[in-house]
């Protein structure tokens, strides 16, 4: 394996000047009258960010800040696709029996959505909670990883390129936190690696009804007389409500990016205003009223407009992920991992509880008042208030990791 | 009435300009080995069509062959919105007698979709055929017609106005043709306005199958289906149409969710509006030879349109709402119907399930063409009208003419 190499972040000076010169181009269309949000981002809304990345938005700034944190790369070869480079935040804890956390990105969003759990945990250590070393993986097609460049590189691939560079930082045995994409990844990843990845946890619970056909009937039972008898708590209701909404008015992107993205591609590559759009009508409406500062916004997008594979790489995780031989898809009891699942008011899917079950050994579990889709960013106390009950002397995957049990003083 | 004024369309010598600074700034996605088209439209074709369309295509001609054509415009009202211009061809036939008959384009089509149709029924020599006075306007928010400034313009009001088009033209009865959105809209307005409109011509076909309600249909549908016994060309239509269910209609989920997010890519790069349109017109029709000039000219009917290309996807949203969302009507009576079976249309049904629409008084099964058929076999649609409206055939005499 190679060895591993400080990275430094360095768009080019040509890159920033050639979006600058595409967004004083910018061409805007017109919006209904009363549009709300109704038929997409606001144009408003998207003719003042756009004003703020072109006139206000300085990515050297940024930039800087970045390479603040522990950035590094290696390079990881997965068979049939050649050596890809990949870049890293790893945080190493002062304790060095620290748990090894691998956080997994999904679409839009990135490495730098761990940045702000790590004060949390850091604040974990110092009082004797658990400590964590954080690995924050870029993953390949996305910020400044390498591109894939053939066909079907799916999720297997994108589960054996974070297994192997856990092994490449030493940890054998390692936890892990997905949001997104990620927490499909991090599943594959407990069917490819059950020896290594001992516990999950993971916000976007993509559960399905129990199934008829498993060997314990009762869940299944017990479902269908809910249902049946429409025997949901108030907040369940509202979650499958929320649920089949989101199915039936928020799917587009996805629906399109799983079976014509290049199509697609032309436009987000050759716009950055109609990326922006792209983006912010996912960043606003997945959060649960979460108030993205224009620089947020700026930076998530620029994270994509200035990426190594360029911003159509990202897009093809979804059309590999749903073929090939390990497609996205919920549902199938994975033994072995350990299973923490957040329930965040403004997920996706909010799905009852009990369907989380049929997922695999739930050890923690919680149901959050206030949070949505990018949990880790919105509500970073929250997700790093799970992780620590989770992974705590008290919590279900307590020790999980030999060895590694986050203490500075063995667990007796 | 609306006062009716002829139309001359000029091109925007600044349009003209800025889209040709935009396309020489154009940034290209990579693309991956072997990808093919099966991840969209391939990169060397983009680049290719939208080289030509900056340094080749000829704006002149396109002005020319579009004022070739006797266009039109004519201020329509619809209720509960502001007045709208339409732009319109009308091509009247020497015949007083000729029927009415209204075209209309869907998306990513246009009025131009009317071209090779006319010199075919606009037959004056030809003694039996029927003859046709033609009216295919631009659809508000598509070509140069207005663009819709307020929410809930649905299919009704796409209906509406049209009707009112073809009275303020003095036709109180007509027949319409279309496909895509122009079978939609022929669907609902002979919903709500069947005096006027006494026969439509699809040759986009949304049956269902026959319903258990009327088991004299049901059954055999049962058998046929359980048996597989479609004809082959049948049986190719259903996986066609499936296939086009699973990785065709991301631009329609997308269309009509958020059309606005998706307008802003469209209004700001010429290449990916080639692109999202470029792909349908290879995908949806039957190995029609594009050329360069024809990709460009139907994508420069967007990128030119009065109202600009991100107004054109907004029916996608508005249609699934309001009174006459897209799935409604089931059988429509007092309407008869003419049913074309194009063999590469996007969805292509079982000929038995055409009756679930109403009364078929004529039918043909193609052995080319597809979504775009009148562009891509124009004989095949003009043949089709002829027969249905002539002497003979089943719409023959529905239409009552004034002999004005």
């Amino acid at each position: 394996m190679s060895p591993i190499r400080p990275y430094t972040i360095r768009v080019s000076q040509t890159e920033v000047d050639k979006l600058n010169q595409k967004l004083a181009l910018s061409e805007f269309p017109n919006e209904l009258e009363d549009a709300g949000r109704n038929y997409g981002a606001p144009l408003g809304e998207v003719k003042r960010l756009v004003t703020f990345w072109k006139d206000v938005f300085k990515w050297s700034v940024v930039e800087k800040e970045m390479n603040k944190l522990p950035n590094f790369e290696t390079t990881i070869d997965v068979d049939g696709f050649g050596p890809l480079d990949i870049h890293f935040l790893h945080e190493v804890s002062s304790v060095k029996t620290a748990i090894p956390l691998l956080f997994v990105h999904g679409w839009p969003g990135s490495f730098l959505e761990v940045t702000r759990l790590l004060p949390f945990l850091q604040e974990s250590a110092k009082n004797h909670g658990p400590a964590f070393h954080v690995v924050a993986i870029s993953l390949p097609n996305f910020a400044f990883s390498s591109g894939v460049t053939k066909r079907g590189f799916g999720l297997q691939h994108y589960a054996e390129v974070c297994h192997k560079l856990m092994l490449v930082l030493g940890y054998y045995e390692y936890v892990t936190c997905g949001t997104d994409i990620g927490s499909s990844i991090t599943r594959l990843m407990s069917k490819l690696y059950p020896s290594s990845l001992k516990a999950l946890y993971t916000n976007l619970v993509p559960a399905l009804p129990p199934s008829p056909w498993s060997l314990n009937p009762f869940p299944f039972l017990s479902f269908l007389a809910r249902h049946i008898l429409n025997l949901y708590t108030p907040a369940e209701k509202a979650g499958l409500e929320y649920t089949r909404y989101f199915q039936k008015e928020g799917m587009g992107y996805y629906n399109l990016q799983t079976t014509k993205p290049q199509t697609v591609s032309y436009a987000l590559v050759d716009s950055p205003v109609g990326f922006l759009a792209w983006m912010w009508e996912k960043m606003h409406d997945w959060t649960d009223g979460y108030v993205w500062s224009d620089e947020e916004v700026c930076t998530w997008v620029s994270l994509y407009w200035f990426s190594r594979a360029g911003v159509e790489s990202g897009l093809r995780l979804y059309y590999e992920s749903t073929r090939g031989d390990e497609p996205a898809r919920a549902g199938g009891y994975i033994p072995h991992t350990k299973l923490g699942l957040a329930y965040f008011p403004r997920e996706m899917f909010r799905l009852p509880k009990a369907w989380g079950h049929g997922l695999g050994n739930v050890v923690y579990e919680k149901e959050h008042k206030k949070g949505g889709h990018f949990a880790a960013w919105e509500v970073p106390e929250a997700v790093a208030g799970d992780l620590i009950a989770m992974f705590g002397k008290d919590g279900g995957a307590y020790g999980c990791v030999k060895g590694n049990a986050g203490y500075a003083s063995q667990p007796s | 009435m609306a006062a009716i004024q002829k139309f001359q369309f000029q091109n925007s010598p600044g349009g003209v300009a800025k889209l040709r600074e935009k396309l020489s700034q154009t940034l290209f996605p990579d693309e991956l080995e072997d990808a093919t088209w099966d991840y969209g439209v391939p990169l060397q074709d983009v680049k290719r069509v939208a080289a030509y369309w900056r340094d080749d295509f000829d704006w002149k001609k396109f002005e020319d062959r579009i004022n070739k054509l006797p266009n039109y415009k004519a201020s329509v009202t619809v209720d509960g919105f502001d007045p709208l211009e339409i732009h319109f061809v009308h091509k009247r036939s020497s015949k007083n007698n000729a029927i009415p008959l209204l075209f209309l384009h869907g998306w990513p089509g246009s009025f131009l979709e009317v071209e090779k149709l006319l010199p075919l029924l606009i037959n004056e020599k030809q003694s039996g055929g029927a003859s046709f006075h033609i009216v295919a306007p631009s659809l508000p928010n598509h070509g140069f017609s207005s663009g819709v400034k307020s929410r809930g313009f649905g299919l009704s009001q796409y209906s509406e106005a049209m009707h009112k088009l073809m009275l303020s033209l003095g036709y109180d009865q007509f027949a319409c043709a279309g496909g895509d959105w122009g079978m939609c809209i022929g669907r609902v307005m002979s919903q709500r306005f069947p005096t006027s409109l006494k026969v439509c011509y699809y040759s986009l076909v949304p049956s269902t199958p026959p319903s258990p309600a009327t088991p004299w249909t049901f059954v055999p549908f049962l058998i046929k289906h359980l048996l597989k016994m479609y004809t082959a060309a049948e049986s190719e239509g259903l996986a066609r149409s499936q296939e086009f269910q699973k990785t065709g209609m991301g631009y329609y989920q997308l269309q009509t969710t958020r059309p606005q997010t998706i307008g802003y890519l469209l209004a700001d790069s010429p290449v990916g509006l080639l692109a999202w349109i470029y792909e349908k017109l290879r995908d949806w029709t039957d190995n029609y030879p594009w050329t360069d000039e024809e990709i460009c000219t139907w994508v420069s009917m967007y990128w030119f349109s009065t109202a600009g290309p991100a107004a054109s996807v907004r029916l996608y949203y508005e249609s699934l709402r309001g009174e006459f969302p897209t799935k409604s009507g089931g059988y429509v009576p007092h309407v008869k119907l003419g049913l074309a079976y194009f063999p590469k249309e996007i969805f292509r049904l079982p000929k038995a399930w055409g009756s679930s629409l109403g009364e078929v008084v004529f039918e043909h099964e193609h052995e080319r063409g597809g979504h775009f058929a009148s562009w891509e076999v124009p004989e095949g649609v003009a043949g089709d009208l002829q027969v249905m409206f002539g002497k003979g055939g089943g719409a023959y005499g529905a239409v009552k003419v004034d002999k004005n």
